[in-house]
């Protein structure tokens, strides 16, 4: 008897015991976050020189630093700092000169001759020429170069003769002078500026040789350079000023470092702590936090929304193959389901271009959730359904491919439901994303999935040609996934790529939205746009429509005594043991 | 003795090769593209089969098979020159090569990239495992000396807890406490000196540790409990001995044999790489690059973290094996 008493007193004292701990960690989740560190001089405009910008990202950077290969979003970053190009993009996604100080067009719109500014030097202390130009984009376009993105370049005269049939030399690039290089194309295409813009074939230091090799030490003429040891494969990068950098004065910051491989809440508790000064990757519920807090909000932006994701319905297989159940569906989906999935990050999406893409037209209504006349559509497709006695529609099933993890583990649920209310009733396949990537883009395999298209370059082709145009449809890897064919729309777009007036061809672009969103190959469901708090101190950041960090103008006031704790020095670590128990003070601001 | 390690170590070779084997075969039948992994999900197709030819992935799986087979030990010259492109992939061992190949991704070779990942992972191995046996040594003794007490029950609950909470869950928990909070210890990371990696040792290794003591705890309290009532232990308590020499020398000892082969098992898994512990504190180990290139579908990084693993696991069994024949006379018959 007085065992079994010391018993029950025991587990109630365990129960009591660990019912604390629980609520202990239920207070600490709800605790208010750290101010933001204030600017130093808040009034002062002018920039100063100095600091290092800290960045961390979830991911890690695992491809070469090289813009003949890279294909990482986050190398992008990087690589976007280290290399100036020809012409590059402004905040509001022009193409604008850069290691070229102006370019001419000649009057039958096929070539551009680029004059490049005297005394740009390379990391190396090089002169850039336009013969380090013909170089890098030989070199970047060469078959031996894995490149993945050298067919974006197949405009360039002589392209297929040098890629394909050996020929010694791109006959499209041509030098006309140490500052002058020329460059033709076979046909009139209003793509190639912006396709010019982008990393791909910017020039690199003469120690990258003719040939691509993967054991090249990155050195190119942007405003930062890597040292020797500042990329810590899997742990971080350092890139320092380039001080040869030809715009005078720039760029104000000593260093940026980004760090790789850090959890959401460990860049949260580091921003918090000072020694991070930018962060990106933000859970959906510190999003709010910050949101709803008056110190941060200031201090936090959304990135411009760049991408677009739908319901991609393969024309080829039933039911798919009836444009009124592609309609039925793009009207039975309530996209503000998909929203409140993540309200903070997803958008509604209800057009074929995302707002951050020049013309991208907010008064076009494209599709919209409608329950009757999905209904009605289904009637037109020949399976008529009944809500209130859920008899009729379509009487096989679909197969659904998402992928995990990600959003699609959850809006599949939502379109699941949505399409049973009008008699389609799928079945859900959750895969890896490599494993979705292989089957969503395979002929006659998968009858719905739910792919994402994010900008390789800020212009409407870049959504059209590859996910509509009759051209990208292939057996494997076929990145027009719905399959869709549809002459009239391959000839609007044919048309929209050789017309270099940007009025007749957004038009164009226009019309071609609304051929898309009414044959519905895709159901458009949201955007997902990300969210960005920096410091106080962090001056001049602000988001751009293609690169995922714009610090080419950003300056750093931070107080020499502010903030700044523990990680990632051990020392600071056992200053801090040693010290107190106690948070350690420092300025803040109180905004 | 000699005749035991030779067939413990035959077995082994023939373990690791059947295990490399599968995996390369799994890893090759997956309905994944690795060359589309390299180009990105927005590459065009052409792109993609380009990249996919220069990886030689166009070949046949047995010619595939065949060759990495043939990379994986060959010999070569002693000391490889810098333009020599047959061995540049190579880690040399006099004249005997062991050659991986290149990664996929980072595009460097393999045997460098485990190069630099491995001696951080063994660090974190290390660490964790002391932490784990002091842990769960001192508290299963504890629990079985105090059996029926409070403190039993607080020290097999807690065990109960260690063992069902995710260590995402505990190591959350530790980085709040110990680095948001009272800001003791770096959140994550490994730092660029011997001190920091000390310092930045101490959470993840508790981590790992303190979900590894849970089982050592409840193994070594139950043996406790069994060898405290046979008949040695009473006669030397019976002959006057303190009862923390009884528990020291006489009951632990023995209780401390079953734990010598679940040590010889976790020490192999943990260099095999703690995935999740290594992801959470972004500590730079293998675990970390498996996940990594996993997600990428990297074969030779995925081949040589397989390999390296199950040459870990299979050499701790042996290692265990031997220590019993070592300790015990009867298993060497």
């Amino acid at each position: 008897m007085r065992s079994t008493r010391r018993q029950i007193s025991a587990t109630g004292r365990l129960v009591g015991v660990l019912t604390a701990l629980a609520l202990l960690g239920l207070a600490a989740c709800r605790e208010p976050l750290e101010p933001p560190i204030g600017a130093a001089h808040p009034g002062e405009t002018t920039p100063r020189r100095g600091g290092k910008l800290r960045l961390a990202s979830i991911g890690d950077l695992r491809g070469a630093l090289d813009p003949a290969t890279s294909a990482e979003a986050l190398g992008r970053g990087a690589i976007e700092i280290m290399f100036a190009g020809l012409v590059d993009y402004d905040e509001a996604a022009h193409v604008v000169p850069d290691l070229a100080s102006r370019w001419e067009l000649s009057d039958d719109g096929l070539s551009y001759r680029f004059f490049l500014r005297e005394g740009a030097r390379f990391h190396d202390g090089e002169e850039v020429t336009a013969d380090d130009v013909r170089r890098s984009i030989e070199r970047a376009l060469h078959p031996s170069t894995p490149n993945p993105w050298a067919s974006l370049y197949d405009m360039i005269a002589g392209y297929d003769e040098y890629t394909q049939k050996g020929a010694a030399h791109l006959a499209g690039v041509v030098v006309e002078g140490r500052y002058v290089v020329s460059i033709h194309l076979h046909d009139k295409d209003a793509r190639f500026l912006p396709v010019l813009a982008l990393p791909t074939l910017r020039p690199v230091c003469k120690s990258a040789g003719e040939r691509y090799s993967d054991s090249w030490a990155p050195c190119g003429a942007g405003p930062f350079r890597l040292e020797a040891g500042g990329w810590d494969h899997g742990r971080s990068l350092t890139l320092v000023r380039h001080e040869g950098y030809f715009r005078p004065g720039l760029p104000y910051l000593d260093a940026v470092q980004w760090t790789y491989g850090m959890n959401m809440m460990t860049e949260r508790f580091k921003l918090e702590a000072g020694d991070l000064d930018i962060v990106r990757d933000i859970s959906q519920a510190d999003v709010v936090r910050f949101q709803t807090d008056q110190r941060w909000n200031p201090l936090s932006v959304f990135e411009p929304v760049r991408s677009i994701y739908g319901e991609s319905m393969n024309t080829e297989m039933p039911p798919f193959d009836n444009v009124e159940v592609r309609r039925a569906v793009a009207a039975a989906i309530n996209r503000e389901h998909y929203r409140e999935v993540r309200p903070s990050a997803v958008t509604i999406s209800n057009q074929a271009i995302p707002p951050a893409v020049p013309g991208y037209d907010p008064t076009f209504r494209g599709q919209e959730y409608d329950y009757p006349a999905a209904l009605e559509h289904m009637r037109k497709a020949g399976y008529p359904y009944d809500p209130a006695t859920g008899r009729g529609g379509y009487p096989g099933e679909i197969t659904y491919y998402a992928y995990r993890p990600g959003l699609q583990e959850y809006t599949a649920q939502l379109l699941q439901q949505d399409l049973a209310k009008i008699g389609l009733q799928l079945t859900i396949k959750l895969v890896s994303f490599p494993t979705f990537v292989a089957l969503a883009y395979r002929r006659k395999t998968t009858q719905i999935s739910n792919p994402g298209w994010t900008e390789d370059y800020p212009d409407p082709s870049d959504f059209f040609d590859p996910l509509f145009d009759s051209s990208a449809i292939n057996e494997d890897q076929s990145q027009n996934s719905a399959f869709y064919r549809n002459p009239r729309l391959d000839e609007i777009l044919a048309r929209a790529r050789h017309e270099l007036d940007e009025t007749r061809r957004f038009a164009l672009y226009g019309e071609a939205n609304r051929i898309v969103c009414d044959d519905a190959p895709w159901a458009f469901t949201h955007n997902y746009r990300f969210y960005i708090v920096h410091q106080g101190y962090v001056r001049d950041y602000r988001a751009h429509p293609v690169w995922p960090e714009n610090v080419g103008k950003t300056w750093l006031d931070r107080a020499a005594d502010a903030v700044s704790s523990t990680s990632p020095g051990a020392a600071a670590s056992w200053a801090s043991l040693t010290g107190a128990l106690s948070r350690p003070s420092g300025r803040r601001a109180s905004h | 003795m000699i005749r035991l390690l030779a067939r413990r170590l035959a077995w082994a070779v023939f373990v690791i090769w059947a295990v490399t084997s599968i995996a390369f075969v799994v890893n090759n039948v997956l309905p994944s593209d690795p060359a589309r992994m390299i180009a990105g999900p927005q590459a065009r197709p052409g792109d993609v089969a380009r990249i996919r030819k220069q990886l030689g992935l166009e070949q046949p799986l047995g010619q595939q098979y065949g060759s990495f087979l043939r990379r994986l030990v060959h010999t070569g010259p002693t000391t490889v020159a810098p333009d020599d492109k047959e061995h540049a992939n190579c880690a040399t061992f006099g004249p005997i090569h062991l050659d991986l190949g290149r990664s996929y991704q980072q595009r460097r070779p393999v045997v460098v990239v485990l190069g630099e990942r491995l001696p951080r992972t063994l660090w974190l191995a290390a660490a964790a495992m002391l932490a784990q046996v002091l842990l769960g040594v001192a508290t299963g003794v504890f629990a079985a000396v105090r059996r029926n007490t409070v403190w039993d029950h607080l020290a097999v609950g807690g065990s109960l807890l260690g063992i069902s909470a995710p260590t995402f869950l505990l190591g959350l928990g530790l980085q709040f406490l110990f680095a948001h909070e009272l800001r003791w210890l770096p959140l994550d990371g490994y730092g660029l000196t011997f001190a920091d990696h000390a310092v930045c040792v101490v959470l993840p290794a508790l981590t790992l540790g303190i979900f590894g003591a849970a089982f050592y705890t409840r193994l070594v309290r139950d043996e406790m409990i069994g060898l405290m009532k046979r008949d040695y232990v009473r006669t030397a308590r019976a002959k006057g001995l303190p009862e923390w020499k009884v528990i020291t020398r006489h009951a632990l000892r023995n209780a401390l044999m079953p734990l010598v082969t679940v040590i010889g098992l976790d020490l192999g898994a943990l260099v095999g790489g703690a995935i999740v512990t290594e992801t959470l504190f972004r500590w730079p180990g293998i675990g970390a690059l498996s996940v990594t290139a996993l997600l990428d579908r990297d074969g030779p990084v995925i081949m040589g973290t397989v390999l390296l693993t199950s040459t870990a696991i299979v050499l701790s069994n042996v290692a265990v094996d031997l220590m019993y024949a070592a300790l015990d006379p009867r298993v060497r018959k």
